[in-house]
């Protein structure tokens, strides 16, 4: 295996000498026998047993090759210095190579847009899923994580191309393609993959990268590769572990207890009923339903090779509480990965095997809604109460509890018991075998078993006011399970040969995947009342077939051409509309590659694909099917009650949405590729969008169908820009900054041509059933707010309930709406930065979006006077905006395009300082301390400007979390060379 | 290179892509059993009636989960789209009937008169009528002949399903009506069209008229004879009534008039055998699927039918304020709907008959002591069995009733036992912790306890109304547990009354002020009118008082009134509006339905009263029997008012009163739209009622309001569609 090379001191003419120290990039350990080679020539050395080399190099020569079993090749471009560290990277998928649809590829060579992060390089702090690993990383690219333990993200990649059907990008595990629906019982489907194990992420931006997914590659492609061990390593251990705490950053500024009796004074008139209704307590409901939220993390690994098989085993142990009380996850993930070789390399398997188990305590999120609602001068137990003994709105001629009142915040904790369970299996395997008669050719064939088994229950007691049923008992006790199977067979051959200066690379195959879905439940009140039990199951399951072929020709390695075809057949649609076709086809040209000391390298490309979408929520959408109903939905005749049975909608011509992607990008370094930067345009053109849309009235059997009507378009450009300023033996400094823009506009919504359309409402609000704040229309952003211009007095105060007549009609009407901003932020910015000296390295993440806006809706259903007493004898508190704007009415608030707010933002995700342990303890230990979420800097006055529909209500808060960690290797054995 | 390409390349793709073809996976049918498809649905015999039974639930549900999910239409919050519902918006918070002051969406525009064309309600609920068009549509294509015969159906089956496909079209007639009456020209749909995109044409309102009388005159012998079918489905009489309604609109739609017809349909179901139920209020209560007047009711039920609109928005929207939901039989209200004083002051001024309703004076801020005894459970606690110092000199005063004979009592001067006053040797005077006071026979009892020197009179009395008004009789007065009053029903001439202790002037009780406070020799009670009366005295506390009602009133008129304010300042407040206690989920005896958020209450669609008014207004219209008609009237005044007391003459019927009557009788039973339309009452009229037109005295609206517009989200779906003139 090991080839040696003999430092040979050839003819002296002007040389000079060049030294160093070469460690592993990650865990800081001297690598022993190490290859230098001069580029070009064959005169090399080796380090010796403290990674020390030192090597003669003639004047003419510019660059040194590092090479290291296990480890990727590095070059670097001399300059004066004449002393040269080298930290080299374990594994093979770092920045030389990434991983991309059914293959590697050099980064170099990529024709497309991608990008990927690699381990050393993820966001720092309380991680649960891998999707966070990636916040602010990559241009264009936006995460959304919510408050709660363990909770997942939502993922945007170049903006929202689809309006009915899914914008979430497809993950692929380890060369599985996920199924990225939600899984009952679990906050994110994601949890799966410890974020430990990962070592690294691709992002796959633009079609010609993306396309051959095409079936699901529409919202972006997300490549996780998980940690493999290497052949010929020694066993190694690793621990990783974390304490942490969070606590709230902000509080809803609602009235406290002084304030409200004085509000309540000044709104009522003496003998009033409301001012009889207070108490005497002084209670602040936000700190009794938030506390600090604890954290625990342990992660375990070994990894190495045992004779010919590379192996790597994890075990990861996450505890986590919720800002919410009663709030709790829990998870043990277990991973193996075995990547034996035989037959001379010919042979390549790989096995990977994941276990996840998940315990979630979900705490009622409902108590964060009644904790700006319930009155503060109300204690929260009450000797009297029947109801647990928490205080409780009742009415008065009867003692029931009033429905109409907010409840108990703190019952709403404490009574609800919502708990689940979750393990999954995702097991694959996959062969990769090289031809011995031609070499050129290799087969892969890829099987993959992923199992679900969720369960759940919900239990709240008949003591519990906000379950009350004096009829049937009361309570809740539910019961639910999931069990979702996946099942995806790949295969596809693959020749690769070079003809003089042409390379071909031919890949073609066939792929097969099954989602089967099974959902029971059983709900009922405590008592089991027959009535009030319903048990059902769904079970549902659909195929994706496809067959795909990718060639790859270059010439020269300087002019690159992709070009992938792949045919995708779905079971959601009709067997005449079912088979989709998405070419794609991509052009790179090396302008320059690898040759000059200051311009190192300059790459343009020029990219076009097509990707589908078929990711609706019904399985069967152009099925005619008839479906029976619940008990609970029967009809009388005579005296008996009959189950029905209704004809649903459908649309038999339902077929793929298509979406086409054009890019252009320009990748260049230089200064011996210490700044390099990507610059990518795009424009994503969509027909045909699966959109739920109202039908020409009686020619369905329902007044919506989602059916393929619509375009719309996106465009956009993204910066990335990387750069280390000093690179100096004891210090170092690195930056990342990504700038991406991207805007998007609906511009066709309908099969006819009707100009006065306004379009769908969307976005559903509190403050009225079923209103909703925001609108598809034709020529504006998706989910656009369509709200009513506020009028202001001089002073800029808002005049209550006046609007300006905007169609000039005297009169103000649902026609005096209009289109104010979007929810998707104009410019997403990422920004990360890390210093090293000596043994501390500190670094920090952060990320702005501009020009987003959020419907505080806050403020509309909880900043006005009328909220303090309800007709039916109960108090309200209310938001400090109701003072603020001197507002009386709800109706005068919901539509008023005041309260769209400006929600731009910067956030700085985490910062960390790390002190490394090696020298002092002669392992590899890391120390380290990260405050996550420290920083936020809006002109948003609500809780948190981050907010994905763009309508703030009631959100989990986000925690600023201190953590504290250690990161230990140890190597069992020095390495033999 | 390229040459390379072509002879290795293209046959390489060529071998992948033809070496796997397992296609047949995509072919999927549903996994869930509770899911088959068009295919197969019929293969089960019972299918027909389980189809046939969506078709009625459409009217009453809005899923097939019950009260939520699944839902039948979408673009709406679910419960909104349901179609009684959505028909209430349309027909009753549009008029005086109706309003409803909540923050949803543009709910308020109903009222206001102000509705356009992009309202969501209106999308909702001419979404719901299609939606019952296609879904019959669906129907009637399936039970079509050569379909059975495909199947195999047999002759019995077959005789079975014929009677199925008359319901559904009497059903697609029913809504195709409301789509007529709401929006007139509307697109067409029948089974000759099948599911799929295409662009219907729009009818014009005589077209569509001719076609839904052609319809019903069609299937009128091949649907079940009248009265003779399964409770909640449509019969002969259904399909009258919808004919007799349909003529009796004529006008509006077509521009000619049909009041014959409508009366000789009205006259086929007045022959049919329906009944008027005796009781008023039993028509809308729990067990109303029991009686003999309602036509065509929509069926819900607590536990087998929920929905979050139907009667449960019925009736838990129209409790809010001081009223307790569990004598509607629900476990709360939503605070929503109620009614304007235009609706109110229909009706005769003693609401449920209350001639003089009590004042309790100032009772509540005298000094009080209290009287625990056997009478009340000896409970010390019980602030209301108490005495009171009208003068606060410590001389309290106050009647109690003994049910029972030698009833055992003490005073307490607080409401615990900690000082308690009793009467050693029965002497007249009181002493800390003594004795027990014994009453002698039961009885209402005047007691005094003077604590200047420790004394107390108890004085049983027997009490009586007398004067003019009784012609000089006593007529004695008995003790009204329930009321917790001396009561008396009687027959009153018009004329005085004063009440008296002992068949005796000593004590007599009259009232000055005429404000119900009585006090010893004041004024003479007057009983303006001659008839039954039902007279409560009131004198467990000072200060005394009294309330009359008259038994013979208006029974319809049924108002909750405590803490509600007849006008309306404030839209958004519930209270503000007297709210409507018509529709209840509890039984005729007082049962709470089965379930306390979802009533049993079936809605009244169609029933007999509304007959006899419309045959009454058609003679009126179309000039004939006079006598007839006030026959046909007073049919429906002598169940309001429980006898003659509230009949009129052929003198007195005219369309005014037509229009007022068929308010008192069938408010809120979604007619009254359709009702003002047709008496020129709805929108350019003088006729005002509070907020009409969004002004809280009310103003006129553009005539164009007379029906809706087509939602402007189908103008856009479907290019053949012209938009009503307006909007």
């Amino acid at each position: 295996m090991v080839i040696f090379m003999l430092s040979t001191p050839l003819i002296a003419f002007s040389q000079r000498t060049i030294t160093g120290v070469v460690q592993d990039a990650d865990t800081g350990e001297t690598l022993i026998g190490v290859n230098i080679l001069i580029k070009n020539t064959e005169l090399g050395t080796i380090t010796d047993f403290d990674g020390v080399y030192s090597i003669d190099v003639p004047k003419e020569s510019t660059t040194l090759v590092f090479s290291y079993v296990g480890y990727s090749d590095q070059e670097y471009i001399l300059d004066a210095s004449d002393v040269v560290n080298i930290k080299m990277s374990s594994g093979e998928v770092l920045e030389e190579v990434v991983v991309i649809g059914y293959g590697i590829i050099k980064r170099e060579d990529a024709t497309g847009s991608l990008q990927s992060v690699s381990a050393k390089d993820f966001n720092r702090g309380f991680i649960t899923g891998p999707q966070q690993l990636l916040a602010g990383k990559i241009a264009g690219v936006s995460i959304n994580t919510e408050g709660g333990p363990g909770s997942g993200s939502k993922i945007r990649i170049r903006g929202e191309s689809s309006i009915g059907a899914s914008n979430d990008p497809l993950i692929i595990i380890d060369g599985v393609p996920m199924d990225n629906t939600d899984i009952s019982g679990s906050r994110n489907p994601l949890n799966l993959v410890n974020p430990n194990d990962i070592e690294s992420m691709t992002v796959l931006k633009d079609a010609s990268a993306s396309a051959i997914y095409g079936n699901r590659a529409s919202g972006g492609v997300i490549l996780i590769t998980t940690k493999k061990g290497k052949l010929g390593d020694a066993t190694r251990i690793n621990y990783n572990g974390s304490i942490s705490s969070g606590s709230l950053i902000k509080k809803i500024d609602v009235l406290g207890a002084d304030e409200y009796r004085a509000v309540l004074k000044e709104q009522f008139e003496e003998g009033h009923p409301a001012l009889g209704l207070t108490g005497e307590a002084d209670t602040d409901w936000q700190d009794e339903i938030y506390n600090s939220a604890f954290g625990q993390d342990h992660n375990l690994s070994a990894s190495g090779g045992i004779g010919r098989l590379p192996y790597r085993v994890s075990l990861g142990y996450s505890d986590k509480d919720g800002l919410l009380k009663t709030d709790n996850f829990n998870r043990l993930t277990a991973s193996i990965n075995l990547t034996p070789s035989f037959l001379d390399n010919r042979l390549q398997v790989k096995f990977h095997g994941k276990v996840m188990r998940i315990q979630n305590d979900f705490a009622n999120r409902d108590a964060i809604g009644a904790a700006m609602g319930f009155d503060p001068t109300q204690s929260v137990f009450d000797p009297n109460s029947v109801y647990g003994g928490y205080t409780t709105w009742i009415i008065a001629n009867n003692g029931n509890p009033n429905t109409l009142a907010p409840s108990n915040p703190v019952a709403l904790l404490d009574l609800k018991d919502d708990r689940s369970s979750v393990n999954r299996y995702l097991t694959n395997a996959s062969v990769d075998y090289r031809f011995a008669f031609l070499p050129e050719l290799r087969a892969n064939l890829n099987l993959a078993y992923d199992l679900t088994n969720a369960e759940g229950n919900v239990s709240i007691p008949t003591t519990a006011a906000f379950s009350f049923d004096d009829l049937n008992g009361g309570g809740v006790n539910n019961v639910y399970t999931q069990k979702k199977e996946n099942t995806l067979l790949e295969f596809y051959l693959n020749y690769k040969k070079e003809l003089g200066k042409n390379v071909i690379d031919l890949m073609g195959g066939y792929s097969w995947q099954h989602f089967k879905l099974g959902n029971t439940f059983k709900d009922s009140d405590v008592a089991g009342t027959p009535s009030e039990t319903r048990e059902g199951a769904d079970p549902a399951e659909y195929y994706l077939l496809s067959l795909f072929g990718r060639l790859n020709y270059s010439f020269d390695d300087t002019y690159l051409f992709t070009f992938t075809l792949r045919r995708d057949g779905t079971s959601r649609f009709s067997p005449e509309s079912r088979w989709g076709v998405f070419p794609a086809a991509a052009l790179a040209v090396k302008l320059i590659n690898n040759d000059n000391h200051y311009l190192n390298n300059l790459k343009v490309r020029a990219g076009w694909g097509i990707t589908g979408q078929q990711d609706i929520d019904d399985y069967y959408a152009y099925l005619a099917r008839y479906q029976t109903s619940f008990n609970n939905a029967r009809y009388q005749f005579g005296n008996t009650f009959y189950n029905t049975i209704r004809p649903n909608g459908y649309d038999a011509s339902i077929k793929w949405e298509e979406t086409t992607t054009y890019n252009l990008g320009l990748d260049f370094s230089i200064i011996k590729n210490r700044l390099s930067a990507t610059l990518d345009v795009y424009q994503r053109d969509t027909r045909d969008l699966l959109n739920n849309i109202p039908v020409p009235a009686g020619t369905n059997l329902s007044n919506f169908i989602t059916t393929n009507v619509g375009d719309m378009v996106n465009k956009g450009f993204e910066v990335s820009l990387n750069a280390t300023p000093v690179l100096k033996e004891k210090m170092s400094w690195n930056f990342a900054v990504n700038f991406a823009y991207n805007k998007a506009e609906i511009t066709k919504l309908l099969a006819t041509d009707d100009p006065t359309y306004q379009g769908v409402l969307t976005g559903g609000i509190a403050g009225g059933v079923g209103s909703n704040i925001q609108i598809h229309s034709v020529g504006y952003a998706p989910s656009s707010f369509y709200v009513f211009e506020q009028l202001y007095d001089d002073d800029g105060n808002i005049l209550e309930g006046e609007f300006a007549d905007r169609n000039g009609d005297g009169v103000i009407t649902e026609d005096d709406k209009y289109r104010f901003n979007a929810p998707n932020a104009d410019y997403i910015i990422g920004l990360t930065s890390s210093f090293n000296y000596d043994n501390f390295t500190f670094s920090f993440a952060g990320r702005a979006n501009l020009g987003n806006y959020v419907y505080n809706n806050i403020q509309t259903d909880q900043g006005y006077y009328d909220r303090l007493y309800g007709t039916t004898n109960v108090l309200w508190n209310i938001n400090q905006s109701a003072i603020d704007n001197n507002v009386q009415n709800n109706t005068n608030l919901t539509f008023s395009d005041h309260f769209v707010q400006a929600a731009s933002f910067f956030k700085l995700d985490h910062i960390t300082v790390a002190y490394d342990l090696s020298k002092v303890l002669g392992h590899g230990v890391n120390v380290f301390a990260t405050v996550q979420n420290p920083v936020i800097i809006t002109q948003y006055e609500g809780l948190d400007p981050e907010i994905g529909n763009g309508i703030d209500n009631n959100i989990y808060p986000r925690a600023r979390t201190f953590l504290f960690g250690v990161n230990a290797n140890f190597t069992a054995t020095k390495k033999k060379k | 290179m390229f040459q390379y390409i072509y002879t290795k390349g293209i046959p390489f793709f060529a071998l992948v892509f033809l070496t796997f073809s397992c296609f047949n996976d995509l072919d999927t049918i549903p996994i869930d059993e509770d899911i088959v498809t068009a295919g197969t649905v019929y293969n089960d015999p019972a299918a027909y009636k389980a189809v046939l039974a969506k078709l009625y639930a459409g009217l009453a549900l809005t899923g097939q989960e019950g009260p939520s999910g699944q839902a039948d239409i979408s673009g709406i919050d679910e419960g909104f789209g349901q179609y009684t519902r959505g028909y209430f918006h349309i027909q009753e918070l549009t008029t005086e009937e109706a309003i409803v002051g909540w923050n949803d969406q543009t709910i308020k525009d109903f009222h206001n008169q102000s509705w356009a064309s992009g309202d969501g309600f209106v999308f909702a609920f001419y979404s719901r009528v299609f939606y019952q068009v296609a879904l019959c549509n669906e129907y009637i294509r399936e039970t079509a002949d050569e379909k059975l015969d495909n199947r195999g159906v047999d002759e019995a089956l077959r005789n079975e399903v014929r009677g199925f496909r008359a319901e559904a079209r009497f059903l697609r007639a029913l809504s195709y009506w409301h789509a007529l009456d709401v929006f007139r020209n509307v697109p067409f749909v029948t089974e000759a069209d099948k599911v799929g995109a295409f662009f219907p044409e729009q009818i014009q309102a005589a077209d569509l008229f001719d076609y839904i009388e052609s319809e019903l005159l069609d299937i009128e012998n091949k649907i079940a004879s009248v009265r003779t079918n399964e409770y909640a489905r449509a019969d002969q009489g259904a399909v009258w009534m919808l004919l007799a309604k349909l003529y009796l609109n004529a006008k509006q739609y077509t521009g000619t008039e049909k009041y014959a017809e409508s009366l000789t349909y009205c006259q086929k179901i007045i022959d049919a055998g329906y009944i008027l139920e005796p009781e008023y209020r039993k028509l809308f209560l729990a067990d109303n699927d029991h009686n003999d007047e309602i036509i065509f009711p929509i069926a819900f039920d607590g536990v087998n039918t929920r929905t979050w609109g139907g009667m449960t928005f019925l009736i838990r929207a129209a409790i809010g304020g001081e009223m307790n939901p569990t004598d509607s039989g629900v476990s709360g209200g939503w605070g929503g709907i109620r009614t304007t004083r235009q609706l109110v002051e229909k009706f005769p001024t003693d609401l449920g008959g209350l001639v003089i309703a009590p004042n309790e004076g100032q009772t509540g801020q005298y000094p009080k002591i209290y009287v625990p005894g056997e009478y009340q459970g000896w409970d010390a606690s019980n602030t209301e069995t108490s005495l009171s110092s009208v003068n606060s000199d410590q001389i309290y005063e106050g009647y109690k009733y003994f049910p029972t004979d030698n009833s055992k009592f003490i005073f307490t001067k607080f409401p615990t036992f900690s000082l308690s006053y009793g009467d050693n040797n029965a002497d007249g005077t009181l002493e800390i912790n003594g004795d027990t006071i014994v009453t002698d026979a039961a009885g209402i009892y005047y007691l005094k306890v003077d604590f200047n020197d420790n004394t107390y009179v108890m004085e049983r009395q027997e009490w009586s109304i007398i004067g003019t008004a009784t012609a000089g009789d006593d007529l004695a007065m008995s003790w009204d547990e329930e009321a917790g009053a001396m009561a008396v029903t009687a027959n009153l001439s018009a004329g005085l009354i004063k009440f008296r202790a002992n068949n005796d002037w000593t004590i007599n009780l009259g009232d000055n002020d005429g404000d119900a406070i009585l006090t010893q020799d004041g004024a003479d009670i007057i009983i303006e009118k001659p008839s039954t009366y039902r007279i409560l005295l009131f004198l467990d506390k000072p200060d005394y008082t009294y309330q009359v009602n008259n038994t013979s009133f208006d029974s319809r008129a049924m108002f909750f009134t405590a803490g509600q304010n007849l006008d309306i300042e404030d839209v958004t407040l519930f209270t503000d509006g007297y709210a409507v206690q018509k529709f209840r989920n509890v039984t005729s005896d007082g049962a709470p339905g089965s379930d306390t958020d979802f009533p049993d209450t079936d809605f009244p669609m169609f029933r007999l009263a509304d007959v006899y008014l419309m045959a009454s207004e058609a003679i009126v219209r179309e000039g004939g029997n006079m006598e007839q008609a006030v026959e046909y009237f007073n049919e429906v005044r002598r169940r309001a008012y429980n006898g003659g007391g509230g009949d009129i003459t052929v003198a007195e019927l005219d369309l005014d009163l037509l229009i007022d009557e068929r308010a008192r009788e069938l408010y809120w039973e979604s007619h009254r739209r359709t009702d003002l339309v047709r008496f020129g009452k709805f929108s350019d009229t003088d006729y005002l009622w509070a907020w009409k037109g969004g002004v809280k005295e009310g103003a006129a609206v553009g005539s164009y309001r007379d029906i809706f517009p087509i939602p402007s989200a189908d103008i856009s779906a479907n290019p053949n569609l012209k938009q009503n003139d307006g909007y």
